[in-house]
């Protein structure tokens, strides 16, 4: 069961199409990453999926029920790219204030508060000011208060940027951990390395459209260009009528790519004629990067402005 | 609602305990009082006495007239010179004296004199001239009373016997137009002050949401019109608060007056209570909280959208709210029309259109309603007040909405309204 669907959603700006026309559905309980270079519409399309825009055209469905912002609000946490603080206010007041808009009862809110505050060791900033924090505290109070009110759909806008590792690893337990208490989780970014690790489904997009989407293992067996390593001593010289061919040697471990109509085992077998000692035999998948890359090229780095008609 | 009182309480809480609170508080009233009397203390103190040698051709100006006038109004001193004027001019520098008069020889008690030139070396000021000129005047009429034969007893009586005007309003016994002025120019300043403190206040404090990105966070959980009213009332109690401080302030030194009495407190006293007589208190009081409250909120949500608009810049910022400001400003400089006439065409005009009703109606009220202001007129400017902020609201409501989430460069006008027109 998808717990959000968006189907055709448009939203055109004076001189941009944001977003044209993208459909996606995320199933419950998934991490799921939305990737782009920059200006692709990822923040656009997150913001209409948090109910702070509109959609010019098309449909969101929250839990099977046409999305109503204004109650539906309760179910989302929304972490923007840029973080959105009080600068003066006190830190456990803000977190309590936005806990409570959220829709928290003030005792719930406060039990919570204290509850994650001592799990991030948060518990000595309550009474400090939101300016006196380094960006990377700050980015740790911001998860905590868009983590708070237990929303079903969590929607994180680069959350990692200016972490350092060890704090990069405390959200990600904590991301999967509420992904296994049956939160979903978007994520937007552009760091390909952080998706591999975290996501499961990803979808890609790029100027305003859906370009790719799938589970991450999906997409990587469709990407595949049947590349192989292998590990041997000494590729046999004369490999005729070998059900592959050889892309790169190095010592100890070689690339190959098998032709069509063969298999992984046609390769082992025939190496295995040639009596040649194979110490490993890998399959090499593209990474996301690859992909990306691969899939964005030859578009222009930045996105160009257009006219809009419409 | 729960959640516009929340944000209420917020903004509420957190300016009201801000030291800039307490001390505008405190210091504003100070600052006023200071303005008022320092500004008269400062220039009864700074006119110079001058001395202006009195050369004298005709013999009306006798050293013993000069000599009298001297002793009954010492502001400048006239000193009674034998020379002549050519000479004295050339050494003016070098003598004591500020400037010199010459009497012509032909001067004549029945016809006047001519106009007489105050020569000096530098450019005297005008409230100077006019002190020189009254002196001469009292000696004038001195020779001329002498001439006519007038004794001590009839001058006293030309100076005593005098007719006096003042108006009344026969359907409003007790107004005072004296007291009337004084409440009115209270009353139009503070609403002056708490709409451009506040207004400003207003608008500052939606950049400052929008240039942080808590708007994003707040409105995914809130509608963008709750997060603009709760920041709108809120401020607004801020500054109903920082008013009821003040008036309990004064209500205070009118008690701690009164008891404590003594004689020379009286005066200020019976001036006090001559106000509480003259002026229906209650409804002044009332007309006061709405207009001030409604005026606010007539603007502030305006204040609002504008903030939404502009990015971090104070400079577009600025150059958006003047035109803002503006019918503010006006208003306060309607009012000195408005006080001397306060039934005219500008007063009810201006109290009526509710860019500058706050302002005008509160200088109006004062003078008695209904004999200055009719009940209608009040009805009416109340009504249309409470209208015009209802539409305000809800035309910067849609202005905010799209400004509050839109980065980049600073809309103009046009885009503005393009904004607030668009359905949904």
């Amino acid at each position: 069961m998808n717990i959000i669907e968006v189907h055709n959603l448009k939203k055109y700006f004076a001189t941009q199409k944001a977003v044209d026309d993208i459909s996606l559905e995320i199933p419950r309980g998934s991490i799921f990453g939305l990737l782009g270079p920059n200006g692709a519409g990822k923040t656009t399309l997150i913001r209409m999926i948090t109910g702070i825009f509109y959609p010019d055209a098309g449909e969101i469905i929250l839990k099977g029920k046409k999305f109503d912002p204004e109650n539906d609000a309760k179910y989302i946490g929304y972490m923007p790219e840029e973080r959105g603080l009080y600068k003066k206010m006190k830190i456990g007041e803000q977190a309590l204030y936005l806990a409570q808009l959220k829709g928290l009862s003030r005792s719930d809110a406060m039990y919570k508060i204290k509850d994650w505050f001592k799990r991030f060791e948060m518990e000595s900033w309550w009474n400090k000011k939101v300016e006196d924090l380094s960006k990377g505290m700050q980015q740790k109070l911001q998860f905590v208060i868009t983590v708070l009110h237990e929303p079903k759909l969590i929607i994180l806008d680069e959350p990692f940027s200016g972490l350092d590792p060890v704090n990069s690893n405390l959200i990600k337990d904590e991301i999967f951990n509420l992904a296994k208490n049956g939160a979903t989780i978007i994520f937007s970014t552009h760091r390909m390395e952080q998706v591999e690790e975290i996501c499961d489904h990803i979808a890609l997009v790029n100027k305003g459209n859906k370009i790719l989407d799938g589970t991450v293992r999906e997409i990587k067996q469709e990407f595949k260009e049947n590349l192989f390593s292998i590990g041997i001593d000494e590729m046999p010289t004369a490999l005729d009528a070998a059900p592959f061919e050889v892309v790169s040697n190095k010592a100890h471990s070689h690339i190959v790519r098998i032709k069509d109509d063969n298999k992984p085992n046609d390769v082992l077998q025939y190496l295995l004629q040639k009596n040649v000692a194979i110490h490993s035999f890998n399959e090499m998948l593209p990474s996301l990067n690859d992909i990306f890359i691969k899939l964005v090229e030859g578009t222009p780095t930045a996105r160009q402005f257009q006219k809009v008609t419409s | 609602m729960h959640k516009i009182w929340l944000i209420i309480k917020r903004e509420y809480l957190t300016k009201v305990r801000k030291k800039t609170f307490i001390l505008s508080t405190i210091l504003l009233p100070v600052l006023y009082l200071a303005l008022i009397f320092g500004s008269s203390y400062i220039s009864g103190k700074t006119g110079k006495q001058l001395q202006i040698a009195v050369i004298d051709s005709s013999g009306y100006f006798t050293p013993e007239k000069i000599t009298m006038a001297n002793m009954q109004d010492s502001s400048n001193i006239l000193h009674h010179v034998t020379s002549s004027p050519a000479e004295f001019g050339k050494t003016l520098e070098k003598s004591n004296y500020d400037g010199y008069v010459v009497i012509p020889a032909n001067a004549n008690w029945e016809t006047g004199l001519p106009n007489l030139a105050l020569n000096t070396n530098r450019t005297i000021g005008m409230e100077s001239s006019f002190g020189i000129q009254k002196k001469m005047n009292s000696i004038w009429t001195n020779i001329k009373n002498e001439k006519l034969g007038i004794d001590a007893n009839r001058k006293r009586i030309m100076e005593t016997s005098t007719v006096t005007v003042s108006p009344k309003n026969i359907r409003d016994k007790n107004a005072n137009s004296g007291i009337a002025t004084l409440i009115g120019i209270v009353s139009g300043i503070l609403i002056y002050i708490i709409l451009m403190i506040y207004g400003s206040q207003v608008m500052m404090g939606v950049m400052e949401e929008k240039t942080n990105r808590i708007a994003e966070v707040i409105v995914s959980s809130v509608k963008p019109f709750q997060l603009m009213l709760g920041k709108i009332v809120g401020i607004g109690l801020v500054a109903f608060t920082q008013i009821l401080i003040w008036i309990s302030f004064i209500l205070i030194i009118y008690n701690v007056t009164n008891i404590g009495s003594t004689t020379s407190m009286d005066g200020v006293i019976g001036q006090i209570q001559n106000v509480f007589t003259s002026t229906n208190i209650p409804l002044v009081l009332f007309c006061f909280t709405f207009y001030l409250m409604g005026g606010f909120f007539f603007y502030s949500s305006m204040f609002a959208a504008m903030g939404s608009a502009v990015n971090e810049d104070m400079r577009e910022a600025q150059s958006l709210s003047i035109p803002l400001m503006m019918p503010i400003i006006f208003s306060m400089t309607m009012i000195g029309a408005v006080l001397k006439d306060p039934t005219g065409p500008i007063a009810v005009w201006g109290s009526i259109i509710p860019f500058t009703s706050p302002i005008i109606m509160m200088a109006r009220i004062p003078f008695g309603v209904p004999g200055t202001v009719p009940w209608w007129q009040l009805g009416l400017s109340m009504t249309i007040l409470i209208a015009g902020f209802i539409f305000t609201t809800w035309f910067a409501g849609k202005i905010y909405r799209t400004g509050i989430l839109m980065y980049g460069k600073k809309p103009s006008w046009k885009e503005m309204i393009k904004w607030a027109m668009r359905k949904n």
